[in-house]
């Protein structure tokens, strides 16, 4: 069963004249019980994807599905079964954490006891149990976001949406956050999340969807999507190498310390077995999502996309 | 969600909203009081006491229509500046609960100061029967549901909470200025009054007056604008008319 269905939904804002094209033709499918990870470049479109789905925002062309009814028409089954952290969400600051836990989830209908058992395990499982009895204001900024994550997760609901719900979260933080998250989908429930740190979105989806400009570039699992890419090694050498001399081999660019070339697998070690000879330093390795990422979204508009050259 | 669960729901939104702040911000309340509480100052003093009651009535009819106000700040502050709407609205809260809820709590906060106008009324040697109290908890309900609609349907419409600053005096403004909420509706300019039958505030305070008993002024007959069953129905009529708008036209998901 899919969580999420969509053919080709499309979001325009219609702000004056000219409206944004914020989502363009998206089609895509998330199985139940799946992490999936939204990814892709600020004003991409994550944020308007997530409000359609989670009923928040109509969608202006196209059809959704989600846990089986239509996000247009049928808005009230889909909301008893979700839960959501919004973009920029800050919870509510008169409250201590475990009354914002305890209390969400007894306006969502929860009966007493039910909270209480529930609220006590998220703080546990999330780290907050000794910052339980503070209250909100009093929290730094990602301890306030972890509370909001605790909102959520503690919920019974069976898909939820998270936007960016690790943005300011410091590293261990955030790997308790993933720990919660992985609970869940072994839990069964689904979860639909954005984020722009991508060793997260690999470490914790089961598939990922890369927008940009409102379209679907490239979706699948991980590996597939790094299969996809052009170049899908990538080799560090001294900047002693010129330029002139790389390009042969692939794409190069220029950081601090040296030149990064990505480039094809046999090209890789032939330029690995050069650095050698040369006695300089080197690096070798299949690309990361990040560099995926770079590749996929981070050239001039006006070049072909490589996912299509890579196909043909 | 089942009866039970929204209940359940509606009063814990009352009770994170109202009693909570409530016990942790007891200052608010004083803020609730005290506007109406400098109106009924202000009109006594000028009138050399001869306008109590009618700012007596005047105080009870604005305290439950600023409550329209407060829900509106309320849902424009937690939309705007925290950006929980689309939390609740991807929840299984509906919309009436989430607001009856708001109103709720904001009905709780308006309690003190209700309370303080019927004490000075009753202090003021005024009898006060079963008949005329349930007529002004009725005027009241009503006033409550019609500005709470009035305040919901506005706050989905505000994108940034700086409107609801810009607009709130000017509603309020239409809503209580004009209406004779602090004197006699016989003090109103009679190219006026149509104006203010628009207002549900009108209704109101006719229905208030009525229930004290405000007869005459200062020897002069008063005449009520309209029969009680007609005020009742107008606030009635106001509220539903209100609902049905907050139904259809609420921004509860962005169009
Ligand atoms: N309410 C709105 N009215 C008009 N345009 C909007 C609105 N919300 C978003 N947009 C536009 O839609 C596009 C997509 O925005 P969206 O918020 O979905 O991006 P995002 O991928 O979530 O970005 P970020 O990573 O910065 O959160 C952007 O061009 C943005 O300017
Ligand atoms: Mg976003």
């Amino acid at each position: 069963m899919d969580a999420v269905n969509t053919h080709g939904l499309g979001r325009t804002y219609d702000s004056g004249k000219d409206g944004t094209r914020a989502l363009d033709g998206v089609s895509l499918k998330i199985p139940a019980g799946s992490v999936y990870g939204l990814i892709g470049r600020n004003g991409a479109g994550k944020t308007t994807f997530l409000r359609i789905i989670g009923t928040q925002l109509m969608p202006t062309d196209g059809s959704a599905e989600v846990l089986g009814f239509d996000v247009v028409r049928e808005p009230r089954p889909i909301r008893e079964r979700i839960a959501v952290i919004p973009q920029e969400s800050r919870p509510l600051y008169f409250l201590t954490v475990e009354e914002l836990v305890d209390l969400h989830l007894r306006q969502r209908g929860m009966a007493r006891a039910e909270a209480k058992e529930r609220t006590r395990k998220v703080l546990a499982d999330l780290d907050l149990t000794r910052l339980s009895h503070k209250i909100v204001n009093r929290l730094s900024g990602g301890m306030r976001r972890r509370a909001m994550v605790a909102m959520v997760l503690a919920s019974d609901a069976e898909f939820l949406l998270l936007d960016e719900p690790t943005t300011g979260l410091d590293p261990l933080a955030r790997r308790e956050v993933w720990a919660a998250i992985r609970q869940a989908s072994r839990d069964h429930r689904t979860v639909l999340l954005t984020t722009h740190y991508l060793d997260e979105a690999e470490a914790l989806s089961h598939r990922l969807a890369l927008l940009d400009n409102g379209k679907l570039i490239v979706e699948g699992t991980p590996n597939e999507i790094r299969a996809r890419v052009r170049w899908p090694f990538r080799v560090t050498v001294p900047l002693t190498i010129p330029e002139e001399e790389l390009r042969s081999y692939g794409e190069v660019s220029a950081f601090a310390g040296g030149h990064l070339v990505f480039t094809r697998e046999a090209q890789a070690r032939s330029l690995t077995e050069l650095a050698l000879k040369r006695n300089l330093p080197v690096s070798m390795a299949p690309v990361s999502l990040e560099d995926v990422f770079l590749q996929l979204v981070g050239r001039p508009l006006d070049e072909a996309t490589p996912t299509e050259e890579a196909e043909s | 969600m089942t009866g039970r669960n929204r209940l359940r729901s509606l009063l814990t939104i009352a009770y994170w909203n109202g009693v909570l702040p409530m016990k942790r911000m007891p200052l608010f309340l004083l803020n609730t009081i005290a506007s109406p509480l400098s109106f009924l100052f202000f009109i006594v003093v000028v009138s050399h006491g001869a306008l109590l009651l009618y700012g007596v009535a005047g105080g009870i009819v604005l305290t439950m229509l600023s409550i329209g106000t407060s829900v509106q700040t309320d849902l424009s502050h937690y939309k705007s500046d925290l950006k929980l709407h689309d939390l609740v609205v991807a929840s299984p809260v509906e919309a009436p609960i989430y607001v009856a809820g708001l109103a709720l709590s904001e009905f709780l906060f308006a309690i003190p100061g209700i309370s303080l106008f019927i004490v000075i009324w009753a202090l003021s040697g005024n009898p006060i029967s079963l008949s005329s109290a349930l007529l002004v908890v009725l005027a009241l309900i009503l006033v409550w549901a019609f500005a709470s609609a009035l305040g919901f349907t506005l706050a989905t419409y505000f994108e940034d909470i700086r409107e609801t600053f810009v607009f709130s005096p000017l509603l309020s403004l239409a809503l209580t200025v004009l209406p004779p909420i602090y004197y006699p509706a016989s003090f109103l300019p009679s190219w006026l009054r149509p104006f203010a039958y628009l207002s549900p505030a009108t209704y109101a305070v006719d229905l208030v007056h009525q229930a004290m008993g405000l007869t005459n002024f200062n020897g002069i007959p008063e005449p009520y604008l309209l029969p009680a069953w007609a005020d009742i129905l107008a606030l009635v009529a106001f509220a539903a008319a209100f609902f049905v708008i907050a139904a259809k036209k609420a921004r509860w998901r962005e169009p």
